[in-house]
């Protein structure tokens, strides 16, 4: 990061100062002037919020999408389908066991398993040949999407949350303050709390994966030269299998995560690969953080973008990803290759 | 065949300049004779919706198959380029949306419509090509499924959910061109003269360029070339192709919406081109007729298996990926492979071969 | 202007100054913190043939990679004909008349050897985005057929590049770079890989170009080296070790030290 600040110090200023903003709007009671330009702080805070939750949900699907793509250039374009494979068990599970905890792990395991048998079985074969990768993937997400709908039908599912996290929790943050003075602070579901909190937490586990043990460099080795990676005498098949079964486990769970402050039907899972698409373009090809910026990026803009401006709310998302297209093509993260 | 071979001769001579006639297959006017005399032998539905659709989505496809099979990049707007194309049809002509369409006459709103359509494509490939190979296909699916998104939400331009309807060819010299037959032949000669165009184009220099940066680009600008100025026109090229298609397809539907160019639809394009085989231009046609003809007759099939017929999307998608696991190269590439084993069975003496 | 020059269509041959072809000043390439060339300073005149030694990971390639454009020098002015290119993209120096071969062979293996040599011709001369056909009077389809014909590739013209054997690839690398109108051309390993035919094949071809086609040659092989080249420079990590005739080269005790060992003579 120092180096970060000496080579660019213009936009280390902006990115300080929109960050000193943003925290400013959060915390500071706002004076009327600004009331009348955005509406209540209520409704912004809310936004927000939703945004970052969103932004929290975006990263547990592209994180594994990114993390795929940069290790083994495969674009995987079923990702959105295991991301609602894994809405639908854990619907199901948490359905039978009546324990919504319980429904990550196997939902992990389960969807795990599932990229393995991918990864072994289709797309070792095709090693090299990330056209007919990209291809496969897109004929498994036809064929996903249209037994899962013979099998859930076209309604949509809800997954409950555990009672101990329904119901809102009081945050430190103003959000009105009323005329007798009274200070009314920011009231937020607790379920978003705990995803929000579960994200950064995987997020930093994944960078600590990534940056202090031994596999996480074998996998930014990959990353960053895959021939090396082979060269070296790693085994390398057994790098892929892990990485793409941690991505596909991550997005099972996302699709509990997005099932329970969500909902699930079909043409969510396209929503979620276009939104991990987005988030990746954005961020950069192969890089965690970046997918964490992304990710951000990207749910607060459409979230804000829902409330201050509802018909273009999509063109933000657009005219973000088409500036960094423009700008700097390997994404905000990304190595120029 | 008496009367094929009839037609054959009849309309060859208007149709060939005797340099490259002879270099046309038989098989090839044989096509060409049973297409133009197809009127005769189907009935209207066959007319209309299958081969009507076919030489539509086939055109689409064929827009991607020029970008995919000789640049190199599969893109994936080709659809929603079309898509915009037809939404300017509707917008610049009239529809049933009487308040947002402008009703301007047919000789206005069909250039509008190709040159808006082509511009949108352009921009798009502007931006894809600033990344190589595999982004491609993501960052055009992220533009597609955004132009989705917007027009659904858009109102004021693309009348948002509900899209336009009512929307019809202009009844040119009397003739009402979305009856079947006169559309058939409209589609047939669009068609036609894309492919045609894409044929010719392939051995100019544009195209052989093309091939060069798919094979080859930083060879390419090591020989002088602007590898991105050719690759971005490339995107126009196809784009006009594409928004021809998205005009003659919004004159089939009467009408349009953000359907059109949904995700499924954008992926239904790329599915038909290699499936017909993305290497040569016939191929996205080949593609086009097996989907369409899937598509209407399947749940008929399903049906009679004791499926539901909703189950369509199974069967072209578990039939995409046996195709693209043992023949990549689509229909077309396993036919090369049936005719050269046939041609390695065959009697090295008289030539013949068994069957 | 020599036999090769008049048969070229309209080129951007009457620009052509004396004096230098190639002016390097202090080129840097670095890759992260490694310097694959440092300060680089070398001028190549119009028509002079050099050869660029040195071991592997001495940055010849890297160098030719700046040169042409495929990077951009970390710091440092490349000067083309007296012209400052060092910021020009790839394709701009190819029209002032650079040409190079590479090493491994990079040609369009979907397409045949006429179209390869017929797309080599276009690339310096209008028309390149022309959607018509060429027609059969076409100068450059006649010219690409001279070019085969130079590389003894006639008979294999028809040919998808990627059914050629690699001696013939080979050759087939030097037609393209002798398309358009060529004024210097950096040549990267050209004998690598060939068999001793080849190899005389090689150096026929190449001592017989015309006068005013200078080029910068990295090889490996001496025994090309220095039959085919007039001036020679010795790269060593990246700097530019020694400079002389190749005489004066192949004498110099310090280069028969670290390079020629005692492989050589």
């Amino acid at each position: 990061m120092p180096v970060f600040f000496e080579k660019h110090p213009i936009w280390s200023l902006l990115i300080a100062i929109v960050v000193a903003v943003v925290l400013w709007l959060i915390f500071a009671p706002w004076p009327p002037g600004l009331v009348e330009v955005l509406g209540r702080k209520r409704v912004f805070l809310n936004a927000t919020f939703g945004g970052i939750t969103l932004g929290a949900l975006y990263f547990l699907v592209a994180s594994g999408f990114t993390l795929i793509f940069g290790l083994m250039r495969n674009v995987n374009l079923a990702h959105g389908s295991l991301y609602l494979l894994g809405g639908y068990i854990g619907f199901e599970v948490s359905e039978a066991t009546g324990s919504w905890l319980i429904a990550f792990p196997v939902v992990f395991v389960i969807v795990a398993v599932l990229g393995m048998l991918l990864q072994h079985q289709v797309f070792r074969r095709m090693e090299g040949e990330e056209l007919r990768q990209t291809m496969v993937t897109i004929g498994l997400s036809v064929v996903l999407a249209d037994l899962m709908l013979w099998w859930w039908g076209g309604q949509s599912y809800t997954i409950y949350s555990p009672d101990w996290l329904s119901g809102p929790v009081t945050l430190p943050i103003v959000s009105t303050v009323r005329e007798s003075g009274d200070i009314i602070y920011l009231r937020y579901p607790a379920v978003r709390i705990a995803i929000l909190v579960a994200a950064i937490a995987l997020g930093v586990g994944m960078w600590l994966l990534l940056n202090r043990t031994r596999l996480g460099m074998l996998i930014r080795a990959g990353v960053d030269d895959r021939e090396m990676l082979a060269a070296s005498g790693v085994r390398i098949q057994y790098v892929f299998l892990a990485v793409f079964a941690f991505g596909a486990g991550l997005a099972g769970i996302a699709g509990i995560v997005g099932g329970t402050f969500q909902s699930l039907s079909p043409g969510e899972d396209t929503r979620f690969l276009l939104a991990s698409l987005v988030v990746v373009i954005v961020g950069g090809m192969g890089s965690i953080p970046g997918a964490a910026i992304g990710a951000l990026v990207i749910g607060l803009s459409e979230q804000l973008g829902l409330v201050y401006a509802p018909t273009y709310s999509v063109v933000f998302t657009f005219l973000i990803m088409a500036g960094v297209l423009a700008f700097r093509p390997q994404g905000l993260l990304g190595r120029t290759r | 065949m008496a009367v094929i071979d009839n037609t054959d001769r009849s309309t060859a001579p208007e149709k060939a300049s005797p340099g490259w006639f002879e270099s046309v297959p038989t098989a090839a006017w044989a096509l060409a004779a049973i297409m133009l005399i197809m009127p005769l032998l189907a009935n209207d539905f066959i007319l209309f919706q299958v081969f009507g659709w076919t030489f539509i989505l086939g055109m689409i496809a064929l827009s991607l198959m020029f970008l995919a099979g000789y640049g190199g990049m599969v893109s994936l707007i080709q659809m929603s380029v079309a898509a915009l194309g037809g939404y300017m049809v509707a917008i610049f002509g009239t529809s049933g949306m009487t308040d947002i369409s402008i009703g301007l006459p047919w000789w206005v709103f069909i250039p509008i419509a190709i040159v808006v359509a082509t511009i949108f494509g352009t921009i798009v490939g502007a931006l894809a090509v600033r990344t190589e190979g595999i982004y491609t296909i993501m960052i055009t699916l992220a533009i597609a499924s955004a132009f989705f998104y917007f027009t659904r939400q858009n109102y004021a331009i693309f009348n948002g959910y509900s899209g336009f309807n009512l929307i019809v060819p202009p009844q040119l010299f009397g003739v009402d061109w979305r009856s079947p037959m006169p559309f058939y032949y409209l589609t047939l000669v669009c068609a036609v003269l894309s492919y045609l165009l894409v044929v010719y184009v392939s051995r100019s220099p544009f195209g052989l360029a093309l091939q060069g940066i798919r094979d080859n680009p930083r060879r390419m600008a090591a020989l002088g070339y602007n590898v991105t100025a050719h690759r971005i026109a490339a995107y126009a090229f196809a784009s006009a192709i594409a928004s021809v298609g998205g005009i003659l397809l919004v004159w089939q539907n009467a009408q349009i919406s953000p359907g059109t160019a949904g995700i499924p639809a954008v992926i239904d394009i790329l599915v038909i081109a290699v499936i017909g085989g993305i290497g040569r231009p016939i191929g996205p046609f080949i593609g086009a007729l097996i989907y369409v003809l899937l598509r209407t007759f399947s749940p008929d099939v399903l049906t009679t298996f004791g499926m539901s017929g909703e189950r369509f999307k199974l069967l072209i998608g578990l039939g995409f990926l046996a195709l693209v696991f043992w023949s990549p190269d689509g229909v077309l590439g396993m036919w090369d492979r049936w005719k050269a084993r046939r041609a390695r069975r065959a009697d090295p003496l008289t030539g013949e071969t068994e069957t | 202007m020599s036999a090769l020059a008049v048969t070229e269509p309209a080129g951007r041959l009457e620009s052509v100054s004396t004096g230098s072809a190639l002016e390097l000043r202090g080129i840097t390439k670095m890759f992260g913190a490694l310097a694959a060339i440092a300060d680089v300073t070398m001028t190549v005149q119009s028509g002079e043939r050099r050869a660029v030694l040195g071991s592997n990971g001495a940055g010849k390639t890297t160098l030719f990679n700046c040169v042409t454009g495929d990077f951009l020098p970390t710091s440092g002015t490349i000067r083309l004909f007296g012209e400052d290119v060092t910021t020009f993209p790839a394709h701009e120096r190819v029209r002032r008349g650079l040409r190079r071969t590479y090493q491994i062979s990079l040609l369009f293996g979907g397409l045949t050897v006429a179209d390869n040599v017929y797309l080599a011709c276009r690339g310096v001369s209008r028309g390149r985005f022309s959607l018509l056909r060429p027609r059969r009077g076409d100068p450059l389809l006649h010219r690409a057929e001279e070019l085969i014909d130079a590389v003894n590739l006639s008979e294999s013209a028809g040919t998808l590049v990627a059914e050629l054997s690699y001696g013939q690839q080979r050759q087939l690398e030097i037609a393209l770079a002798l398309a358009g109108a060529p004024r210097l051309i950096l040549f990267d390993e050209p004998a690598a890989g060939l068999s001793p035919t080849e190899r005389a094949e090689l150096i026929r071809i190449l001592t017989s170009l015309p006068g005013h086609i200078g080029y910068v040659i990295i090889e490996h092989d001496m025994d090309v080296a220095l039959r085919v080249a007039e001036s020679v420079t010795m790269m060593h990590n990246g700097r530019v070790f020694k400079e002389g005739t190749p005489e004066e080269i192949e004498n110099d005790p310090e280069v028969q030290a670290l390079y020629l060992g005692g492989g050589h003579g």
